[in-house]
């Protein structure tokens, strides 16, 4: 069975935004919408003894996640796969998902016209991988520091198999109890 | 963090949800288990049934000004496990049977054929409606407190909150408004001054009532916060402090707890069958409960992720309304 998780490397992150540029640029974003933030608390520490960490986030594509059962309409879904998506056409921007979202990784544009609003996340590029099933999202051909590997987590042969099962990861918010599919490999962290 | 998602319609739609829904629930635990053979109860409180359906239908019209799309709005009925499709079920089924069950009252000459029709079935519309409108208000703080994204709102406490306050703003309502028409007016019928008495009954059993439900909501909404406040995580301890000594205060201890709860019992128990506890109370009580709904609503802080304040604070302010208007107003994404 597949199931698609991120692990993200903090490690190598250098903040760039380049995965947000490029995922503004693949899903033809509004203005006021973004699916990547690449947040950061910062310069941290005292000089000389000074560092600084990036976190880049998307959608969590949560192993329960909490923004499909509170949708009344059936639009907020998930696939077998675990890819957490929004159907457009069913969705009538009632706000429960975004607000039952934990991350806020969902928003829905004030750009939008009046009469046709819905909301939008990341889906980890879904629309390429139905035209081919081994496309890798944009967010993770664009990372040139490839902080982003993208992944089958039940393939004991894939990258992120492999980093989850050997290196020390953590997710965000985990004891909101929503199984996050995100693992970070935080900076300054190590091997096992 | 972004926040404030829901706008003023959704706190309006669920204190009129709840208001609707308890005063279904009340007429029909007083018209079906209090008193089940005294006729003239149920017609003294038709008129407060009737302002149920007008609370209800607006609270929907607050929904659906809140979609932004009206057209759509059919769509919330679709997926039989979402809270929100049960309360929109809810509401449904409440206004339709509230209004079968009014109509039967209205005394208009032409209008009897239609109101003798509906008659016979006044006691099942009325459960139906009671039943429907108990758990519209149940559902109001249920929805709330299954968004557990939000610290404040994923309470057990809530529920108990939004339902005892529901009841309350309730009773006030009917205190306002039970006795008018439909029920017979003045006093040279037989019927009229049952009526009048039925009125009289109604006023002493929801005055006691309210008296009791606002000590009880007194108490839930004290401990609710306090223990926020004492024992709750980070994000719900920030948000109690804010409520009680922070930007939230004066409207919490003035507002809902004062002039919302506090005040309105004290007219209730030492100003009997004066304007103080017939007009003034019930209408303190109404405000307090709204006042408690946008609180609530407007206190939807999640917690944030690492550098999450700082990314969103560094986006230029109101950068939409300046793309729309560089664009002139055209959708150029």
């Amino acid at each position: 069975m597949t199931r698609y998780c991120m692990v993200i490397d903090q490690r190598r992150c250098i903040g760039c935004h380049s995965c947000t540029v490029a995922c503004r640029t693949w899903n033809d974003l509004p203005m006021d919408i973004v699916y990547n933030p690449v947040l950061t608390e910062g310069v941290q520490g005292e000089w000389p003894n000074v560092h600084r960490n990036w976190t880049p986030t998307l959608c969590m594509h949560c192993e329960k996640p909490a923004c499909v059962p509170c949708c009344p309409t059936g639009a907020s879904q998930q696939d077998a796969d675990g890819t957490v998506w929004i159907e457009y056409d069913k969705c009538m921007a009632c706000l429960a998902c975004v607000n039952a979202c934990p991350y806020g990784m969902r928003d829905q544009s004030k750009m939008q016209p009046h009469l046709h609003r819905f909301v939008r996340k990341c889906t980890f590029c879904r629309d390429k991988r139905e035209m081919d099933p081994d496309a890798q999202p944009y967010c993770v051909l664009t990372c040139h520091q490839k902080a982003r590997i993208f992944g089958d987590l039940d393939d004991p042969n894939s990258e992120v198999s492999k980093l989850v099962n050997s290196v020390e990861t953590v997710r965000l918010l985990e004891d909101m109890g929503t199984g996050p599919q995100i693992y970070y490999i935080p900076d300054l962290g190590g091997t096992r | 963090m972004r926040r404030h998602f829901w706008k003023w319609p959704i706190p309006t739609y669920l204190f009129l949800g709840g208001l609707g829904g308890g005063i279904f629930c009340l007429i029909a635990v007083l018209s079906l288990c209090v008193y089940p053979t005294v006729e003239a109860v149920p017609a003294a409180m038709a008129w407060p049934g009737f302002l149920a359906i007008v609370a209800l239908g607006f609270g929907c019209l607050m929904l659906v000004a809140d979609l932004g799309q009206p057209m759509v709005f059919y769509r919330a009925f679709v997926k039989s496990t979402s809270v929100l499709a049960w309360g929109a079920r809810l509401l449904t089924v409440c206004m339709i049977f509230g209004l079968l069950w009014f109509v039967s009252y209205i005394p208009w000459e032409w209008f009897l054929p239609v109101a003798d029709f509906f008659v016979p079935f006044r006691a099942f519309n009325l459960a139906i409606a009671g039943v429907a409108g108990t758990c519209i208000m149940l559902y109001t703080g249920i929805f709330l407190s299954t968004l557990k994204a939000h610290a404040f709102w994923a309470t057990p406490a809530l529920p108990v909150l939004f339902t005892v306050s529901a009841l309350s703003t309730a009773c006030a309502a009917i205190s306002l408004s039970a006795g008018w028409w439909p029920a017979p007016q003045g006093i040279y019928s037989e019927s009229a001054l049952l009526n009048l008495l039925a009125a009289e009954v109604v006023h002493e059993m929801v005055h006691i009532v309210d008296v009791i439900l606002v000590v009880c909501e007194i108490v839930v909404l004290l401990v609710m916060v306090l223990s926020f406040l004492g024992a709750g995580n980070k994000t719900a301890n920030r948000v109690a402090h804010k409520w009680v000594h922070g930007s939230y205060a004066f409207a919490f201890w003035g507002g809902m707890i004062a002039m919302g709860l506090v005040i309105p019992e004290l007219l209730y128990i030492g100003l009997p069958h004066t304007v103080g506890s017939t007009v003034i109370a019930p209408i303190l009580v109404l405000c307090g409960g709204l006042l408690l709904r946008f609180m609530v609503v407007n206190s939807d802080e999640r917690a944030p992720l690492p550098g999450e304040d700082l990314y969103f604070k560094k986006l230029p302010p109101k950068d939409a309304e300046f793309i729309t208007k560089w664009t002139y107003g055209e959708n150029l994404f």
